[in-house]
């Protein structure tokens, strides 16, 4: 009992905090940054052309600043679906290559922007028959492929917020337009890091 | 500079836009064919209506038992009757599945592709050993819905049961479309039928057994076989081994290489009827009733009735039951199981779920 008691009043004194700070008030400083950027996130999507299913994958951009209102850049994502039916397991591939363009406004540190993208999506379809592969005799074609470009384009809201030094998180969100045997449209959202060096 | 790199990407992009230009198909478009039955409706066309809606309909077999009752000698007179209105063929083709239908004329060929595998349930066996067996049936599609619609036996329902309606893919107790044959109509008859195999063979499986004949090929193909007399069955059975084919009636081909035969038939045959008929239990169980003293005289109009009792291959049985055939008009044949004493699923289960021995319904024919 001496021996514990001891040990409790010899604690203070071995006991010390830290010489410095792992956060201060420096720690989320921010800088204005250059007029390019870079961003790259994840992405879930309606697919261009199955009617089901959603679509994700990644996506990235390039944007360039001119002035405080204006950028344009260009941005090319990829999203994957499979869905299936009776007879089919379809995987669909989209690969979506933008020009862009939009208008923004920055308060304190955070910007929101209207962003319009316009180019090509170009779907890869692969068409697996249900349970082909358990018929030994058939020499019907197991798997289809198809490749086709179709134009596209998104009207996306963006929201940046700037967290530490150069770096932001952003996301997006906004309707689709593709233009194939008529118009169908769609969704598309985005969320993911920023870098404006 | 930041221009031209922008041009370029559009560059690119309207480069794999003009190549890439097929049509997407998503879940449309022609299905492929596995296989394509060859088939031809014969017979004497008078059988059918003015109006018929012929269809030829490919419908995957079903593993079944029939009941120890329809099988034993009947035991009084009342029982040859209710056995000769209540029980199906034990040896003939019991439907499972409805796979593929197209309309048919008497005398001129026709084809039916087939674009779906038979399902894992209809295959009988394991991974490594698995077949299924299909009868082309020939109807006349009354209700004009393109498919095949099966029954199943009216049985009396019992408390907290349904009416037999059918709902989902429970079929209901009664159909519209009538059947004129089949391809595959019992194993007491010759028969030509679709096979679907995959992995090994098991030539001891009595599984619509054609013993005696040459193994069916991998995947799809056409097997004929001449059938076996019942006798033969019931020797064969006793004996152990399962009963021999006519090795000069057997068939196995590719289903290009042959034309099935489907021959028109009276549709008032029972084992025609029969054919558009399923069952709900395939292990020869039985569902007993309970005759409820408290609940109102059930209707037996239209229905045999006979008291026996319970089927035993061993030791006679004391207990007593009223089994009850199904209507007359009913589309399928089938029998309804009644015990004093006993259980939903056995009549001789330890903790019964009712017992009226002692004090049977007024109605009751059987004695105590």
């Amino acid at each position: 009992m001496r021996w514990f008691a001891l040990v409790i009043l010899l604690m203070p004194a071995f006991a010390a905090a830290d010489p410095g700070r792992l956060l201060d008030d420096h720690s989320f400083d921010t800088e204005p940054g250059g007029e390019f950027a870079g961003d790259l996130g994840i992405v879930a999507a309606k697919p261009t052309s199955l009617p089901v299913g959603l679509s994700t994958g990644i996506g990235a951009g390039l944007t360039r600043r001119c002035g405080c209102m204006f950028s344009y850049g260009a941005r090319i994502a990829w999203s994957r679906v499979t869905e299936d039916s009776e007879s089919w397991i379809v995987t669909q591939d989209d690969f979506r290559f933008r020009v862009t363009g939009a208008i923004l406004h920055e308060a304190g540190r955070g910007a929101i922007a209207l962003r319009l993208g316009a180019g090509p999506t170009i779907v890869h379809e692969v068409r697996d028959l249900q349970q082909g592969m358990r018929d030994p005799n058939s020499d019907t074609p197991q798997q289809q492929h198809a490749l086709r470009a179709v134009p596209a384009g998104e009207l996306e809201l963006v929201v940046s917020l700037k967290i530490a030094g150069t770096w932001l998180v952003d996301a997006s969100a906004g309707p689709t337009l593709a233009i194939d045997s008529g118009a169908h449209g769609g969704w598309i959202t985005q969320m993911g890091v920023a870098w404006r060096p | 500079m930041a221009a031209l790199r922008l041009l370029a990407i559009a560059g690119s992009g309207a480069l794999a836009a003009l190549v890439a230009c097929d049509d997407l198909k998503n879940f449309g478009g022609p299905i492929p064919a596995y296989a394509t039955v060859q088939l031809e409706v014969t017979g004497d066309p008078t059988l059918l209506p003015g109006d018929a809606d012929l269809e030829v309909a490919m419908v995957w077999g079903g593993q079944w038992l029939v009941e120890a009752l329809c099988i034993l000698p009947p035991e009084n007179m009342d029982a040859t009757t209710l056995l000769a209105a209540g029980c199906r063929d034990p040896f003939g083709f019991v439907p499972a599945r409805v796979d593929g239908n197209v309309a048919a004329d008497v005398g001129v060929p026709t084809t039916l592709p087939l674009i779906s595998l038979p399902s894992a349930d209809l295959l009988i066996g394991d991974v490594t050993a698995r077949i299924g067996y299909a009868s082309l049936i020939v109807y006349d599609d009354r209700d004009h819905n393109g498919t095949l619609n099966l029954a199943r036996p009216n049985r009396i329902p019992g408390n907290g049961m349904g009416m037999g309606s059918g709902s989902g893919n429970d079929p209901g107790t009664e159909t519209r479309d009538v059947v004129y044959g089949a391809s595959f109509v019992a194993m007491t008859q010759a028969d030509q039928r679709v096979a679907y195999r995959e992995g090994s063979f098991s030539p001891v499986a009595a599984f619509y057994p054609r013993a005696g004949c040459g193994e069916p090929p991998l995947g799809f193909s056409m097997l004929a076989a001449g059938g076996f007399t019942a006798q033969a069955a019931i020797d064969a059975t006793i004996a152990g081994t399962l009963p021999k084919e006519d090795p000069a009636s057997c068939a196995e081909t590719a289903l290009s290489a042959t034309t099935i035969q489907v021959p028109l038939q009276m549709p008032s045959l029972e084992s025609v009827k029969e054919l558009g008929c399923t069952e709900r239990t395939s292990d020869s169980s039985v569902r007993y009733l309970e005759p409820d003293p408290t609940e109102p005289t059930p209707d037996f109009t239209d229905r045999v009735t006979a008291c026996v009792h319970l089927p035993s291959f061993g030791a006679p049985s004391d207990t007593v039951e009223l089994v009850v055939s199904g209507r007359t008009e009913d589309k399928c044949v089938g029998i309804s199981h009644y015990v004093l004493k006993g259980c939903r699923e056995s009549a001789d289960c330890g903790s019964p779920d009712w017992d009226h021995s002692t004090a049977p319904p007024d109605w009751w024919p059987c004695g105590p």
